[in-house]
């Protein structure tokens, strides 16, 4: 069994690094198997397998941390990397606000996490799957130019031990499929995307994101200049996705809120956003993509209710072994980032499987509610402005049109919007029943009174 | 060893039926310090070996990759690539055609003074700590500071069934500070000499040295705490001018990223988008005005992303992308190339690891220099903002609408520097904004290292390099936030 081997790596190497004098030792092995069959133009062009795995070790030596990840999961190897590890820590100053690796906590391992035929899906499966997708697409409308996208597969599975007697694991498949359909009249293009994602290949309905990216694209074609402003908004789940995910990012990370950074730290049992609105950061909720019972250090990932009916607070906050450290009576609520993550070990805890409660509107009954406003598929290239004001600017992509009357009206060209999340997400007069899964964040469709569109592109 | 496991796959790959096929066998040593309120917060070594095959069978790409060094692995991640390109086939088009490059047995490694591996970890520590503290000790204010150095080593093996067989070993290094003040709720911060880590260089120990980080930490702290009582930049339209430092990532966003031509020919569509520039406006769209002239140019010494060749083995050169304001040329791979008709690749095939298929990226764009002074810029500007520092930024999916925010900004009124102004945001359309370029400065410029451009699915995330230097620009939409 992977995580059994990956656990005895783990365990096998903090000896090691405890015989070569460190006082704690924390040690992640993990494997990490990723296909990808990517398409574009209607065709495949890039399809490809890496298998990689590595171990992650943290010495510490009298306060002083020294931090080595390698992969490879070699012996020779590794006891390589625990001297030189021990050799960092050695020359490395103390760090004053370390207190110590966490303490061995119960956890359960997840059910449903794993699944061996998404794990082992083959090219040949993909690739008979882009075609049915290929062939959806086109066949939707004449208009339709080029279908592009990618199919991924494939699992992780790491194990996590320390010197305190911490010893976790997870193991995870996972699958996606994102579609982007190009259509064009007159020389006018249209663009339209769909993506899903499941722990379970078998769940993921390809022909689905096919037809919506297509009808979409077909729809989009031609479209017209508005002019910035405020309008009324109605955002897809994957919309509704990013500004959750960039709010998690900037607001509920305890090193943005113990660095002042956080708009949550200025805004603490307020009323800041609609009382319609709660958000919590749940990994053992079915409806959470990523199935990690532990984190990046072993610890138990506990729920953390980060939107309680449009309040924050200091139970807001995620926190690791580290920033739980500089604080009175903090203990890790298990968000260290997974040891998976390419730039593992992450800077700075993070929720990683956020979930908003759903309402009891459909996106129909929204676009029927809306006298003139503008619906949005997805946003892209999202950043945030000012943390602590929570401002983000970015723009539409993919399906942006203009609803009036209650009905969806007109393609319009993809808009720049520059709002605070603490305006916009104030007003949110309707929220979807369905939830979607959308990488790290689960959300439903939201209409909002205010979103500030500060530009437009040309297209 | 490494070139007999070259051979190994090579041999492999055309008893299996393929046509080309190259392997790229390397080692990545990653080495991040990070000192944060006074704690040395990261001091992590990060250390990456493998290899990857691609190989066209059928006409179609195939790719894998694997950790493992040994014979068997390698045949049978070999074998796995030629499986995935007879998948792949049953899905093409047309064959894959390369454009045709000389075949090179070559040799290439970074050019230094100082090796920065061999600088003991504590002296490095020993600087940032010192730096950091003096931004830290500036104001209660300021509420957290921090010091970074990164070194990294990428040495790699190519060879291709052509007979290609390059070794190269790329070193980088560089640093920077940053301080973030916080009064009643407002956040500013400044960093030095660029945001998100600071500066770097395919030099030895000695770039970082130059830096001089402790002798500039104090200038970080004030000018944070500066900031927390400064005028918010204006909503206006004006004259513009940008540093070196923030005109970089415009270059990045606006030139970089659009002339990648696997974006113009739609094979990024799904995930960063395409490119307003389209083959179609090649040698006719007027991309931005007589003074700026564009290079995509992997062999400047010092640039981030200079080398020796790239990931298919193309020898470093330079090619322009933008001549007199018209838009000239693209950044491509051997596919791209050909599929235009042009006689070769620029060189810009680049893999994040050796594990990650090569995808066209950056090397160096950068701006050449005109023919003004920095102060006679401003000295003839009767009303404008000078804008230093990245702090924010996002484009649209054919890189043509960008806005920008940087930390801290100049009002320039009547030829002077006159007040600073915080919360600094342009926006603008990419050719009619580079359109509006009226002075390119010919005294201050310089190589910006951008370590983190992320591209492709699965992400990869490259070390790229921009050359410029201030520059102005007529008519900008400033001040974007109320």
């Amino acid at each position: 069994m992977v995580t059994k081997r990956l656990i005895d790596i783990s365990e096998k190497t903090v000896k090691t690094a405890l015989k070569e004098g460190a006082d704690q030792a924390q040690v992640a092995s993990f494997l990490l198997d990723d296909t990808l069959t990517r398409f574009a133009n209607s065709q495949i062009h890039q399809n490809i397998a890496s298998k990689t795995g590595g171990i992650a070790i943290k010495v510490v030596m009298n306060k002083k941390i020294g931090t080595l990840r390698v992969n490879t999961l070699g012996e020779k190897q590794i006891e390589d990397a625990v001297k030189k590890v021990v050799k960092i820590a050695k020359v490395t100053p103390h760090n004053k606000d370390f207190r110590s690796l966490p303490e061995p906590q119960k956890w359960t391992p997840l059910k449903g996490a794993f699944d061996s035929e998404t794990a082992l899906c083959t090219p040949d499966y993909r690739a008979e799957k882009v075609k049915e997708i290929i062939e959806t697409a086109h066949s939707k409308s004449s208009i339709v130019k080029a279908v592009a996208g990618s199919f991924s597969t494939g699992s992780v599975a790491f194990g996590i031990s320390n010197s305190l007697g911490v010893s976790a694991w997870a193991q995870m498949s996972l699958a996606s499929i994102n579609t982007t359909v190009i259509s064009e009249v007159e020389g006018s293009e249209g663009f339209g995307s769909a993506e899903q994602y499941s722990r379970f290949v078998e769940d993921i309905d390809h022909i689905q994101v096919a037809s919506e990216a297509a009808e979409k694209s077909v729809k989009s074609v031609k479209p017209m200049k508005i002019s910035p402003g405020d309008y009324e908004v109605i955002l897809s789940p994957r919309a509704v996705a990013v500004l959750l995910s960039y709010l998690g990012y900037i607001g509920f990370s305890a090193t943005m809120y113990q660095d002042g950074q956080s708009f949550v730290k200025y805004h603490l049992e307020k009323q800041v956003f609609d009382e319609k609105l709660s958000v919590k950061d749940d990994a053992r909720d079915s409806l959470s993509l990523y199935a990690v019972p532990v984190d990046g250090e072993g610890v138990p990932k506990k729920a953390v209710q980060l939107i309680d009916k449009g309040i924050v607070s200091e139970r807001s906050i995620c926190y690791d072994s580290f920033t739980a450290g500089k604080e009175k009576n903090k203990k890790s609520t298990g968000h260290s980032i997974p040891p998976v993550v390419r730039f593992y070990p992450y800077p700075r805890p993070l929720p990683i499987n956020v979930i908003a409660s759903p309402g009891d509107a459909s996106i129909d009954e929204m676009i029927a509610d809306t006298k003139r406003g503008i619906f949005v598929t997805r946003f892209h290239y999202t950043n945030p402005l000012e943390p602590t004001k929570a401002i983000l600017t970015g723009l539409t992509r993919d399906g942006t049109f203009l609803i009036e009357n209650g009905e969806i009206s007109k393609p319009v060209v993809n808009l720049r919007y520059t709002d605070s999340m603490l305006s916009a997400l104030k007003d949110i007069p309707m929220i979807g029943e369905k939830l979607v899964q959308v990488d790290d964040t689960t959300a439903p469709a939201m209409k909002l009174k205010k979103l500030r569109f500060t530009g437009v592109t040309e297209y | 060893m490494s070139f007999d496991l070259g051979k190994t796959a090579l041999e492999e790959a055309t008893k299996k039926g393929a046509s080309y096929a190259d392997i790229r066998i390397g080692e990545i040593l990653d080495e991040h310090l990070t000192v944060k309120k006074g704690v040395p917060e990261e001091v992590t070594l990060l250390q990456t070996t493998g290899f990857g095959v691609r190989v066209i069978v059928n006409g179609a790409w195939g790719f894998a990759g694997s950790v493992d060094l040994t014979k068997k692995e390698v045949i049978e991640t070999t074998q796995k690539a030629v499986s995935i390109a007879l998948a792949s086939s049953k899905l093409k088009k047309k064959d894959v055609v390369l454009a045709s490059v000389k075949t090179r047995k070559g040799k290439y490694s970074t050019p230094m003074k100082k090796d920065p591996f061999k600088i003991p970890i504590e002296e490095k520590i020993e600087i940032l700590m010192t730096a950091e503290r003096i931004i830290a000790e500036h104001s209660s204010f300021i509420k957290s500071s921090s010091a970074f150095f990164r070194d990294l080593r990428e040495k790699k093996l190519f060879m291709s069934t052509e007979g290609a067989e390059i070794n190269q070993q790329i070193t980088w290094c560089g640093g920077g500070l940053e301080g973030i003040a916080v009064k009643n709720g407002e956040v500013q911060r400044r960093s030095y000499p660029a945001s998100f880590r600071g500066n770097f260089s395919t030099s030895g120990y000695e770039f970082f040295e130059s830096l001089a980080l402790v002798d500039n930490a104090k200038k970080v702290g004030k000018e944070a705490l500066q900031l927390l009582d400064a005028e918010k930049c204006p909503s206006t339209e004006t004259s513009l001018i940008l540093s070196g430092d923030q005109l970089a990532l415009q270059i990045h966003e606006s030139c970089g990223h659009p002339t990648e031509l696997d974006r113009a020919l739609g094979t990024e569509a799904d995930y960063a988008g395409t490119s307003f520039l389209v083959p179609d406006k090649l040698g006719k769209l007027k991309y931005g005005s007589k003074n700026v002239n564009i290079v995509a140019d992997a062999t400047v010494p010092g640039g981030l992303g200079t080398f020796g060749y790239d990931d298919e083995g193309t020898l470093a050169k330079q090619v322009y992308l933008v001549k007199e304001g018209l838009f000239t040329g693209y950044q491509t791979s051997r596919e791209t190339a050909a599929e235009l008709g042009f006689k070769e690749s620029s060189g810009g095939m680049r893999a994040d690891s050796p594990l990650a298929l090569p995808l066209i990226r950056m090397t160096n764009i950068n701006l050449l220099p005109g023919d003004w002074k920095v102060d006679e810029m401003i000295e003839e500007t009767r009303k404008g903002i000078l804008m230093l520092v990245n702090k924010s930024w996002s484009i649209d999916d054919k890189r043509l609408n960008f806005q920008f925010g940087t930390e801290i900004a100049w009002e320039i009124k009547n030829g002077s520097k006159e007040k600073m102004l915080k919360n600094p945001t342009y926006t603008g359309i990419t050719p009619a904004f580079w359109g509006t370029c009226d002075a390119i400065s010919k005294e201050d410029w310089e190589m910006h290292g951008t370590p983190n451009c992320g591209k492709g699915v699965p992400g990869q995330v490259m070390y790229v390099g921009h050359g410029c230097s201030t520059a102005r620009f007529r008519n900008i939409s400033v001040g974007l936030i109320k």
